[in-house]
């Protein structure tokens, strides 16, 4: 039988040193801002019933889900999303909460990823659930949060970088809209969003033009083209002429121009071709970019029907930040070392006590101390860990060292 | 100045349709033709870089963000399932993926599962299912048209160009599975993150393009 004891799952890792140090970075910069803004943490299960992402609307494709069977046979799955399980918390153990609910998350998901594509199956994550508002300023909010995680990437560095970022905005409402006037089979429909995804200009054209030249048509051929900034609104207005999209988009673009003025230097764009499979979203969809990082790193948006899926109907927004992203891309500028000891003490057989009640004390002013495990050869030890400072303990005396290089 | 657009280009014959492309849009690809055994070269004027590699590469370079765009044919794409943007079907490297077996070969007959031989078990795999029928599927490194030949397969979906390799194994085109031409893709950050420079070059394709299928 072949043995797997040495290496871990394709699509996991062990973090170490370095890298442990960068995703711990990024977790306490996003903590730090969600916290300020008044979000509480909730910590989900790794493991939930298959039913929970299973809803109606099937969001997760199979093949991608880690699945288990718990003790009586039943489907469990291994967290492939945070969101949904936290909508399930809400819908039922917060169902008397006052509204709105802010709640934020730090933990990994797990979604299989295609084999041999260097793809993550576990992904760090950080977010934010905004429940209980459809408020404009809800989205505001979120959307700042974004804003705030993108702006501060290599920040947090001794010197500090600057790395370009782009916000996205996208409202799939225009999408369905759309779609729900296209007289077409449920399968047709799908193949016209994979096409507007994939911005697959000729191929939507081939689809669309077996559905006859009408509006509709003409509309959908030009929505995976309306990205850019702030132009995108003249134009998309010249294609859709239609009341119910007209008043979508000046609401996205009232909000665009909100984003816009939060923050000067921000790059944000806007793009109506937002059309994920996989989505659970009903009006805004919002998305990070960081430079040299090949996809989003960042993404979120308004889930409005995804709590009443678990049976309590509020609206709801959130975003969530892919960890392991940023921290690849503060680690190609920076490495970060762990930091020496400060105090490294030796102590002769017997009087062990004495020192741990010494470090403790040093620990308490604050400093870092380490206990010498083979006395002899102390000195050595703390020159090669860059350890300023040796403590000699012998019965009650106390002898300090400066170690020089 | 920005760091250049890197464009991936699947090395041979795409590689040189492509190239003849970009310098009847005016770039400069002598660096390309004076390759040697480089793999990245520089388009000085257009700020741009090519990048050769094997077809399915060009995919992984793309869908990563390693490269900005990439010039890939449909089959490679409909095999690999990337997520990226597929903006212009550039017209050249037509072809088909088309299902073929022994000539006059009753493939549809029978209650029997059949087996298919193919470098493209996912193609072979999204067409067969479309259909709603089983079939095994056989994946085969060299030349396909072999296996039916042999007997370990009713039948082949492969690339057809003109048929003749087919014709002179005594096989025969049952169905066609999709037409393949070369595509050119877009990394989906890359064309939100540049997208003046991305569209100015896509614009000069699609024209160049159009003017070419107009003509013939």
């Amino acid at each position: 039988m072949r043995r797997y004891d040495l290496i871990t799952p394709e699509g996991t890792r062990d973090f170490l040193y370095e890298e442990c140090a960068l995703k711990r970075m990024v977790e306490t910069r996003t903590r730090q801002i969600f916290k300020s803004m008044g979000y509480t943490r909730v910590i989900t299960p790794g493991l939930e019933f298959l039913d929970v992402f299973n809803l109606n609307s099937r969001y997760f494709p199979q093949e991608e889900l880690c699945k288990l069977t718990d003790n009586k046979g039943r489907l469990i799955v291994v967290r492939p999303d945070s969101t949904m399980p936290i909508a399930r918390v809400v819908a039922t153990r917060m169902k008397d909460a006052a509204l709105p609910l802010r709640l934020y998350y730090t933990q990994p998901v797990w979604n299989f990823a295609p084999s041999l594509k260097g793809k993550s199956t576990e992904v760090n994550q950080t977010g934010i659930e905004l429940i209980g508002s459809s408020a404009r300023m809800a989205d505001v909010e979120v959307i700042s949060a974004a804003l705030s995680v993108l702006s501060t990437v290599g920040k947090d560095v001794p010197k500090p970088f600057p790395v370009q970022y782009s916000l996205e905005l996208g409202d799939v409402r225009i999408f369905r809209e759309l779609m729900h006037r296209l007289s077409a089979t449920p399968s047709l429909k799908e193949e016209i969003r994979s096409l507007i995804e994939a911005k697959n200009y000729p191929a939507l054209n081939d689809v669309l033009d077996q559905l006859g030249n009408n509006p509709i048509t003409s509309s959908l051929r030009r929505l995976p083209t309306l990205f850019g900034g702030e132009e995108v609104f003249d134009r998309a207005a010249e294609v859709f002429r239609d009341e119910r999209i007209q008043k979508i988009l000046d609401s996205m673009k009232e909000l665009y121009r909100t984003v816009c003025s939060i923050r000067k230097d921000a790059n944000v764009i806007v793009d109506l071709g937002l059309v994920n499979k996989t989505d659970y979203y009903t009006g805004l969809v919002i998305k990070g970019y960081l430079e040299g990082y090949g996809e989003e790193v960042i993404s979120g948006g308004r889930y409005d029907m995804l709590l009443s899926e678990f049976g309590y109907d509020v609206p709801a927004v959130g975003m969530a930040v892919n960890v392991d992203a940023v921290a690849a891309v503060i680690g190609r500028k920076y490495t970060p070392h762990p930091a020496p000891a400060d105090v490294l003490i030796v102590t002769e057989e017997g009087c062990e006590a004495l020192a741990v009640q010494k470090a403790e004390e040093l620990r308490e002013q604050g400093l870092c101390v380490e206990h010498a495990l083979r006395p002899e050869d102390a000195e050595d030890y703390a020159r090669s860990r860059n350890i300023p400072k040796v403590l000699l303990i012998s019965g009650t005396q106390t002898k300090e060292v400066d170690i020089h290089e | 100045m920005n760091k250049p657009l890197r464009i991936a280009l699947t090395k041979g014959r795409l590689e040189k349709d492509t190239v003849a492309l970009l310098e009847s849009i005016g770039y400069d690809c002598t660096a390309v033709h004076e390759k040697g055994r480089r793999l990245i070269l520089p388009i000085p004027d257009g700020n741009m870089e090519v990048v050769l590699a094997k077809a399915a590469d060009v995919i992984t370079y793309v869908e990563h963000g390693v490269c900005d765009m990439g010039v890939v044919g449909k089959d490679t794409l409909m095999e690999m399932n990337g997520k990226l943007f597929e903006l212009v079907n550039l017209g050249f490297g037509k072809c088909k993926f088309a299902l073929a077996t022994k000539k006059d070969y009753p493939f549809y007959d029978g209650f029997g599962v059949k087996t298919i031989a193919t470098k493209y078990p996912n193609v072979t795999r999204a067409f067969f299912e479309n259909k709603g029928m089983d079939v095994d599927i056989v994946k085969i490194e060299g030349s396909v048209e072999l296996a039916p030949l042999l007997g370990l397969a009713d039948g082949i979906v492969d690339i057809v160009e003109t048929g003749t390799t087919l014709k002179e194994n005594g096989l025969a085109v049952v169905e066609d599975v999709a037409r393949i031409s070369a595509r050119l893709i877009v990394n989906t950050v890359s064309l939100k993150l540049r997208q003046q420079e991305i569209e100015n070059l896509v614009r000069k394709v699609e024209e160049k393009v159009n003017d070419q299928t107009n003509h013939m």
